[in-house]
């Protein structure tokens, strides 16, 4: 229980990187030993058709074998690679006027639906030619028609109609002398990929209409306590004039009514307001907080790659459970995350932002989000969690005092304090859920 | 409403609220007695006339709920009427669980108010009542000596007096003697009238 664990999250894009590069490197290779091959073989026919230089002829025909062998088993050897790959590949003769597929491996048929029947011979945009893709094909077209290598991604169907999107990659294969001869193709099925991608934006934005609707709800509710405050006094005084005035002065008397009526009219508006906005009762579940950090961490990965920073999770090793509302909580660490974010904006220095789970005692976890940006001046210290402040240009001053509230709701307590060399640490604490344990 | 020996008392960090509050109060003939804050409440010698509390639950520093644990503390025995500007209804629960009279959003009419007020004053008259007759019992309990608190404690436990002897190794007849003068001083006809005593002075569980 006391280990912890460390590790740093990179952008999962260096994955998707390396992968790219490593297939451009076996496909520059695999055409670099197709045109040597080409050569040797030219070689090999030129010597059989009878230059007859005996000895020479002999001992160099028996090292072309050789080479030739060798070649060979390497081509083998790139072709299983070729074949091997989850990528579709396939290879285009630009010789020819239709531009017919020649080659394309197993991964194609599989990823496309078709079979070699259907492929081979067939113009790769004839293939996909019914869907209503046509300015992606027509860019490609222009692409490889400027003589350059073509990379984009896009939404294609397979044979039956199913939907699934892929990264293509085209690039040409030209001679010695420069003339294109082939086309060869690589399609990634991104779909994955592309669903995760959906996924968290949906997410995303889910949080942000939940955390729009906190604020407004947040807002007209102390809007609400600050009208009401001066309209339960005018109310008061109304009343009591009215009663002093007892019989006497009917006009005056009639005026106070007005006031009265008025002051409950204004009354029930806000009443009426605020039950609209009646914050929805939390749904508290059993939540392991470690869970709930990394989900969120991946919902604001982007953001944080985005300006050129990362996280450090220092996480707790199998934390006990805590009761929570799983998209509350996330609002507030979400919340600090982007306050760090922002506060590391203006120092160039500043990269890393640690986000931290301990058991504070036996009953309560702590939460820490620290950051290495501006720190907060002494005199917003104070104010830092009330409504209405806030140091930004553009903030409402709602988002720290929303997430005091939510960790007070979950019983906890949200803090913050400067770090003593730069930079600000926001900590909040969540009681165990004492009857869920493991 | 007999209000000319009652005190209203208004807790409100808002100024305006305890100005109009203690006009509306004023007009109806009552006493008011307004705070801005729990501490000048607690600071307060509070007279011993029916009364009540008109308390604001969000103050500064001393929130409502928290003055009312302090009240307790102190022994400051009056009727609470919630107000508050956030109409909650954890919130209500929890003053009204707390023993609170009632509990007012907001802007509220003097009928409401005032309705609040008649029934924490009656609650009022009932707690005086009872503090009065238990700070009675109490005057009683002191002149008790220790022998005869002893004995006092034991008989209202409900034990018979051959079990009090042999518990303090003295005869039957020396208890009798001293649970005579224990229903003497402390006036009570029967042992069920003592038993009474004991529980509303808070000495036994009810």
């Amino acid at each position: 229980m006391k280990s912890k664990i460390k590790n740093k999250i990179k952008a999962p894009l260096l994955k998707k990187v390396t992968r790219i590069n490593l297939e451009k490197k076996i496909r520059y290779q695999s055409d670099e030993l197709k045109s040597k091959s080409g050569q040797l073989r030219q070689g090999a026919n030129r010597e059989k058709l009878g230059f007859n230089r005996e000895k020479e002829g002999a001992d160099r025909e028996r090292q072309g074998a050789k080479r030739e062998k060798l070649a060979e088993e390497q081509i083998h050897i790139r072709t299983k690679a070729m074949e091997s790959t989850f990528d579709g590949i396939f290879i285009i003769d630009a010789k020819k006027p239709d531009f017919p597929i020649i080659y394309a491996n197993q991964s194609f048929y599989d990823l496309t639906g078709y079979s070699k029947n259907e492929v081979i011979g067939k113009n790769y945009f004839l293939l996909y030619g019914y869907n209503d893709n046509s300015r992606v094909y027509e860019e490609i077209k222009q692409t490889l028609r400027e003589g350059k290598s073509f990379q984009g991604e896009m939404l294609n169907f397979k044979k039956n109609g199913e939907k699934f999107w892929s990264l293509l990659r085209i690039t040409q294969v030209r001679d010695k002398n420069g003339i294109t001869t082939h086309y060869v193709g690589n399609k990634t099925n991104t779909t994955l990929m592309k669903q995760r991608d959906l996924e968290i934006k949906e997410q995303r934005e889910e949080l942000l209409h939940v955390t729009r609707v906190g604020k407004l709800a947040e807002f007209v509710s102390s809007l609400a306590h600050e009208i009401s405050q001066p309209l339960t006094a005018i109310l008061s005084y109304a009343q009591a004039a009215q009663r002093l005035l007892k019989e006497r002065e009917p006009q005056l008397q009639e005026i106070l009514q007005f006031i009265i009526n008025d002051d409950q009219r204004a009354a029930e508006v806000i009443r009426r307001l605020r039950y609209l906005l009646k914050k929805t009762k939390p749904a508290f579940e059993s939540l392991d907080i470690n869970v709930l950090i990394n989900d969120t961490v991946s919902l604001i990965m982007p953001d944080v790659t985005a300006r050129d920073k990362s996280i450090k999770l220092e996480l707790f090793t199998n934390p006990p459970l805590i009761q929570g509302d799983r998209i509350q909580l996330q609002q507030v660490l979400l919340n600090l995350i982007s306050n760090s974010l922002e506060a590391m904006e203006s120092s160039k220095d500043a990269h890393e932002l640690s986000l931290k789970t301990s058991l504070k005692d036996k009953y309560t976890i702590l939460v820490e989000v620290k950051d290495s940006g501006c720190g907060i001046p002494e005199g917003n210290m104070k104010k830092l969690f009330t409504h209405f402040f806030t140091s930004k240009q553009d903030g409402l001053g709602m988002g720290l005092s929303i997430s005091r509230s939510i960790v007070e709701a979950h019983g906890g307590h949200l803090e913050a304090e400067n770090n003593h060399d730069h930079g600000a640490t926001f900590y909040f604490t969540i009681p165990i859920d004492l009857k869920n344990n493991r | 409403m007999t209000s000319n020996n009652s005190i209203i008392y208004v807790v409100d960090d808002e100024v305006s609220i305890c100005r109009a509050l203690g006009l509306l109060l004023k007009s109806h003939g009552f006493r008011a007695e307004t705070f801005t804050s729990a501490v000048d409440f607690l600071a307060f010698k509070h007279p011993k006339v029916l009364s009540c509390l008109i308390l604001d639950i969000r103050l500064p520093n001393i929130n409502g709920f928290a003055l009312q644990g302090m009240m307790a503390e102190r022994g400051i025995i009056t009727p609470i009427i919630f107000i508050t500007g956030h109409g909650d209804i954890p919130m209500t629960v929890k003053a009204m669980k707390a023993g609170a009279i009632d509990f007012l959003a907001k802007p509220f009419t003097d009928k409401k108010l005032f309705d609040a007020i008649t029934i924490a004053l009656s609650k009022s008259k009932v707690q005086n009542k009872d503090q009065s007759e238990k700070d009675k019992i109490l005057r009683r309990i002191k002149t008790l000596s220790p022998r005869e608190l002893e004995v006092f404690n034991f008989v209202v436990q409900g034990m018979m007096n051959k079990n009090i002897a042999s518990k303090r190794g003295t005869s039957l007849q020396t208890i009798k003697v001293h649970r005579g003068r224990v229903m003497q001083k402390m006036q009570a006809k029967t042992v069920t009238e003592l038993i009474h005593m004991a529980q509303k002075a808070g000495l036994t569980a009810s």
